[in-house]
C-alpha cells in the first residue's frame, strides 16, 4: 500500500478560525463513534502498542528460548499433563510463536514510528525552508528530492543495508531518510501558500525572526496534512521493514520480527506448517490496515470541506 | 475489435512464456536444480561443490574415484610409481580429443596441472588451494604423447585420489584465452559439451557423440538450473519440472514422498560439520573480547564446549535423521575404532569450565562469546548454529550467534583472512576412501584449510612419519595417534557428518552418492 500522493492530501489553512482544543477532541470522539472502522483501528493499534510496551510482562515465554525437542508444534497442542504450553505453536527451533509475535510488535512499531519521525522532521525542515526561502535553495532541495524519487526505494534500502550492515539503527535510519521527500514536497507547497498570507506578513512586519515565523507561525497551520501523511506512512514503513527482514536485510535473525518470522516460515509452508506464516502475516496486515483506516479518517476529519459530512 | 485481438495475443504470449519457464523436461533431457550458480567454469579453478558438479561432466580426469571409494582408470589406462614414491607416470588412452576437435595428449594433461599452479594466473580454486597443497605437487611433465608424470615433494598414500580431482583440458584452446575468457567459455574434454550459460538461471550441456566412456542410455541434454529457495526447488520437483534436487530440506521430505512424482533419497554424507575455535594470534590481536580469546585457548574450555552440545538431538530434530557424533575429522569407517565421541554432559561441561577458571557470575554467565555461521550454505546451518548457541548458553557461555551471507560475507571473512570467530561453524568436504584425505585439511600449519590456525606439533610431525613408511598397517597406527591428539586437544567442537537429502523424480533411475558429487552420466529414464 503506498502513501497518498500530494494531490490526494487536503490543503488546510489558517482561514478557518481555530476551534478551542476541547471542542476539537469532542468533535473527534463524535466522528469516531459515528464511523465504526476508525474506532476499531484505534482499538487494534492500542492492543498492538500495549503488546509492544508490555512484551516482557505479557509474553508467556522467552521469545528466544529454544527447545528443539518441541519444535514445530501446532497451535493449542496439549502436553501430557493436558496443558497448552504454546497457544500459537512453536517454530523450527521450538520457540514460542506467540511470544515472538508479541516481541515482534516492538520492532515493527519502533521502526515504523521512529523512521516516520526522522523522515518527517527532515522533510518538514527542508520543505519549509525551500518553500519559504525559494530561489537556489528551493531548487537544490527539490532536485535532491527528484533524484531520490528516481531510485526505487526498496533497492536503495537494500544497497545501503548491504554496505552499512543490518541492524535496527541502520534500518531505522535508511527507512527514515527514505521518507523525507514526501514530507518535504507537502511542507514546501503548504509553506509557499502560507507565506503570502496576511498573518505571516504581519508577523514579519512586527520584526519576528524568519526562523520564528517559519516554525512558530507557519508550522502549526500546515501540520494537519502532514499528520495525515504520517499516519499512512507508518503503515508503509512497517511493510518495508517486513520486506527487508524477509530478505534477511532487516534486523539480525536473532531478534524476533514479523518479517523475519515470515522469512523463517518459507521452508515449512510446503509441509503444511501454516501457523508459522499466518500469524505474523495477519499481524502485519492488521497493523497496516489499522494505520490506513486511521489515516483515511484523519484526512476526512481534518478536511474543512468535509466537515459535517459522514 | 483491435483491443480484443490485442488481449488475446497478450494472453497467448503470456501462456507461452510461462510454459517455457515451467515446462516439464522431455525424455532426452535431465534437469538438475542446485541452490547456487557456478561463478566460473574454468577447469583449473573450480571452487564450490555445485561448480565442481558441472565441471565433472565437462572435463575428464586421469583416474576416477567411484562412489565406493575405488580408484579406476579413466583418461589414464595404467600408471606406475617410482621407487621413492615421488613420481607417478600415467599412460593415457590413445585417440582422446577435446570438444573443439583438438587431440588430447599427455602434453595437454601436463599443461592442465601446471596451468593450475601458474602464479601469473593466481587461481584459488580446489585444485591449487587444496589438491596441490595436500599432494605436495611440484610439477607435471609429458614424457611422450601418451605418458605424463606427476612429481610430488614426497610419497603420498592418497596421491591417486587427489590427482583424480584435477580436470584435464586442451592446451591450445586455453593458451588462446585470457583468464577471464576461459572462465566463461569452457572447452571440455568430458562426456558433455557446453551449450549455453544464462547466469543465475541455467547451464545447458549436450552429450558428446562417440565419447569413449559414454554410459548407455544416458540423457542427451543436462540442464543445471539455479533455484536458490529450498521450497521452490521442492515445488518444481513435485510439479515435474526438475528431475534431481540437491539440498532438500528434511522438513519437506514427507511432502515430497507423498507427492507421487518424486522421492527423497537420504544418504550419510561425508561433509564434516564443525564449530572451529579460532586460535590464530592475528585474530586474537584484533578481537574485542579478550576473555573469550583467552578461554578458547584453554583446552579444558574447548573440551567443556564439546561436552555442552547435544549433537545427537540436533541431528534428530534439525536434520531429520539419526547420526553418530564425530570423534574427529575423519569419516567412518576410517575413524579410529577406539575413540568414543564426546558425550553430551552439561554437568561435566560446567565442572570443566569451573576447573578452567571460568565460574558462573552473579548473572549466571561465565563469559560471552560470538559464534559466526553461514546462513543457507549447509543443511539447516542457521538453525544448527542457533541451537549450538543455546546449548553453550545453557552452561553459562553466553553465545551470540551471528548469521552471515555465505558468498558475500562469510567466505571473504574465513577464507580471505581467517578472521571469523572466535567460534565459527563450517563444513568441509570429506571422503570415505582414505582417512588421510580427510586429515589433509590439516596437512600443514599454513594449509589454506587449517581455518582454526591449530599448530599442535604432535599432529603436524605425524605427516613426515606417514611419508616415511609404505606399510599401510604402520601408517594406520600413526593415523590413530594423530587422531587421538586431535581428539584430546579439540581444536574443533566436533559435530556430525552432514546427511544429504536429494529429491529424485520418479521418472528416472539415479542413486545419490555419499560424497556430495552429483554425477548424472549414469542417470537413465525409467
Amino acid at each position: 500500500m503506498t502513501p497518498p500522493s500530494v494531490a490526494q492530501t487536503v490543503v488546510t489553512g489558517p482561514s478557518r478560525t481555530p476551534a478551542p482544543r476541547r471542542d476539537a477532541w469532542r468533535r473527534a470522539w463524535r466522528s469516531l463513534t459515528k464511523a465504526v472502522w476508525p474506532l476499531l483501528a484505534i482499538v487494534v493499534l492500542l492492543i498492538i502498542t500495549v503488546a509492544a510496551f508490555a512484551g516482557p510482562a505479557i509474553a508467556p515465554k522467552d521469545p528466544n528460548r529454544q527447545n528443539i525437542i518441541n519444535r514445530l508444534q501446532p497451535p493449542m497442542q496439549v502436553d501430557r499433563a493436558g496443558v497448552v504450553q504454546h497457544y500459537l505453536g512453536t517454530d523450527a527451533l521450538g520457540r514460542d510463536v506467540l511470544s515472538r509475535l508479541i516481541y515482534g510488535a516492538r520492532v515493527s512499531l519502533l521502526v515504523g514510528f521512529t523512521a516516520v519521525f526522522i523522515g518527517g522532521a527532515l522533510g518538514v525542515v527542508l520543505g519549509m525552508t525551500a518553500g519559504f526561502v525559494g530561489g537556489r535553495i528551493d531548487a537544490f532541495i527539490m532536485r535532491l528530492a527528484d533524484i531520490q524519487l528516481a531510485f526505487p526505494f526498496i533497492l536503495l534500502a537494500i544497497m545501503f543495508l548491504v554496505v552499512l550492515g543490518s541492524g535496527v539503527l541502520n534500518l531505522v535510519l535508511i527507512l527514515g531518510i527514505g521518507q523525507w521527500v514526501t514530507y518535504a514536497r507537502i511542507a514546501r507547497a503548504q509553506t509557499m501558500s502560507q507565506r503570502e498570507k496576511e498573518y505571516v506578513e504581519a508577523a514579519l512586519a512586527l520584526g519576528a525572526r524568519r526562523a520564528s515565523v517559519l516554525f512558530k507561525t507557519i508550522l502549526p497551520n500546515i501540520l494537519a496534512p502532514l499528520i495525515v501523511i504520517a499516519s499512512f506512512n507508518v503503515a508503509s514503513v512497517i511493510l518495508a521493514e517486513a520486506a527487508l527482514s524477509f530478505l534477511g536485510l532487516g534486523v539480525p535473525p536473532t531478534v524476533p520480527t514479523w518479517g523475519g518470522m515470515l522469512a523463517e516460515s518459507r521452508d515449512q509452508l510446503l509441509a503444511g506448517r501454516w501457523w508459522l506464516a499466518v500469524y505474523p502475516g495477519v499481524a502485519i496486515m492488521l497493523t497496516v490496515l489499522a494505520f490506513n483506516i486511521l489515516g483515511d479518517w484523519l484526512r476526512d476529519f481534518l478536511d474543512p470541506r468535509l466537515r459535517g459530512v459522514d | 475489435m483491435a483491443i480484443r485481438s490485442l488481449v488475446i495475443a497478450l494472453a497467448l504470449g503470456l501462456s507461452l512464456a510461462f510454459q517455457a519457464f515451467a515446462q516439464a523436461p522431455d525424455a532426452n533431457t535431465l534437469v538438475v536444480a542446485q541452490s547456487v550458480d557456478a561463478s566460473k567454469l574454468d577447469p583449473a579453478d573450480t571452487g564450490s561443490r555445485p561448480e565442481a558438479n558441472i565441471a565433472a561432466h565437462l572435463w575428464g580426469t586421469l583416474v576416477q574415484t567411484t562412489s565406493d571409494g575405488d580408484i579406476v582408470p579413466y583418461f589414464a589406462e595404467t600408471w606406475t610409481t617410482n621407487d621413492t614414491g615421488t613420481e607417478i607416470t600415467f599412460r593415457m588412452v590413445p585417440g582422446l580429443q577435446c570438444h573443439d576437435g583438438e587431440p588430447l595428449t599427455a602434453i595437454d594433461a601436463a599443461y592442465s596441472f601446471n596451468r593450475a599452479k601458474d602464479p601469473e594466473l593466481a587461481f584459488t580454486g580446489n585444485t591449487p588451494g587444496f589438491i596441490f597443497a595436500s599432494l605436495g605437487f611440484v610439477e607435471a611433465r609429458a614424457d611422450s604423447d601418451l605418458d605424463v608424470t606427476i612429481v610430488m615433494e614426497q610419497r603420498n598414500p592418497i596421491a591417486l585420489g587427489l590427482i583424480g580431482e584435477v580436470f584435464i583440458h586442451c592446451m591450445d584452446s586455453y593458451m588462446a584465452m585470457s583468464k577471464d575468457e576461459a572462465a566463461d567459455n569452457p572447452v571440455g574434454s568430458g562426456p558433455y559439451r557446453f551449450i549455453e550459460w544464462i547466469k543465475d538461471d541455467r547451464i545447458v550441456l549436450e552429450r558428446v557423440a562417440d565419447y569413449p566412456f559414454a554410459v548407455e542410455g544416458a540423457f542427451e541434454r543436462i540442464v543445471w538450473r539455479v533455484i536458490p529457495e529450498a521450497s521452490t526447488r521442492a515445488a518444481e520437483l513435485m510439479d515435474g519440472n526438475v528431475d534431481i534436487v540437491a539440498n532438500v530440506s528434511p522438513d519437506q521430505a514427507a511432502t515430497i514422498d507423498a507427492s507421487g512424482r518424486a522421492t527423497v533419497q537420504a544418504v550419510a554424507g561425508t561433509r564434516r560439520i564443525y564449530v572451529g575455535f579460532n586460535l590464530r594470534d592475528e585474530f586474537a590481536a584484533s578481537h574485542d573480547n579478550p576473555i573469550a580469546i583467552e578461554a578458547i585457548n584453554n583446552v579444558l574450555v574447548r573440551r567443556a564446549m564439546n561436552h555442552a552440545v547435544d549433537v545427537e538431538t540436533i541431528c534428530t530434530q534439525l536434520l531429520g535423521t539419526d547420526c553418530e557424533r564425530a570423534t574427529g575429522l575423519v569419516n567412518p569407517p576410517n575413524d579410529p575404532p577406539d575413540l568414543e565421541p564426546y558425550a553430551f554432559d552439561p554437568e561435566g561441561a560446567e565442572r570443566l569450565l569451573d576447573e578452567a577458571g571460568y565460574p558462573r557470575g552473579a548473572d549466571g554467565v561465565r563469559f560471552s562469546i560470538r559464534l559466526q555461521s553461514p546462513n543457507n550454505r549447509y543443511l539447516n546451518d542457521a538453525n544448527v548454529a542457533l541451537a549450538v548457541g543455546q546449548y553453550l548458553s545453557d552452561v553459562g557461555v553466553q553465545t551470540d550467534v551471528d548469521l552471515l551471507d555465505f558468498s558475500s560475507v562469510y567466505v571473504p571473512l574465513i577464507i580471505g583472512g581467517n578472521m571469523a570467530g572466535p567460534l565459527f561453524l563450517l563444513g568441509s568436504g570429506g571422503a570415505t576412501w582414505n582417512a588421510l584425505y580427510d586429515m589433509a585439511d590439516l596437512s600443514r600449519v599454513d594449509a589454506g584449510t587449517n581455518y582454526t590456525g591449530w599448530d599442535n606439533p604432535d599432529w603436524f610431525s605425524g605427516w613426515d612419519r606417514i611419508a616415511a613408511t609404505t606399510d599401510e598397517a604402520e601408517q594406520r597406527v600413526i593415523v590413530n595417534e594423530m587422531l587421538q591428539v586431535f581428539y584430546d586437544d579439540a581444536p574443533w567442537l566436533m559435530m556430525y557428518f552432514q546427511p544429504d537429502f536429494y529429491g529424485v523424480s520418479t521418472r528416472i533411475d539415479w542413486d545419490a552418492r555419499r560424497d556430495e558429487k552429483v554425477i548424472v552420466t549414469d542417470a537413465t529414464l525409467r
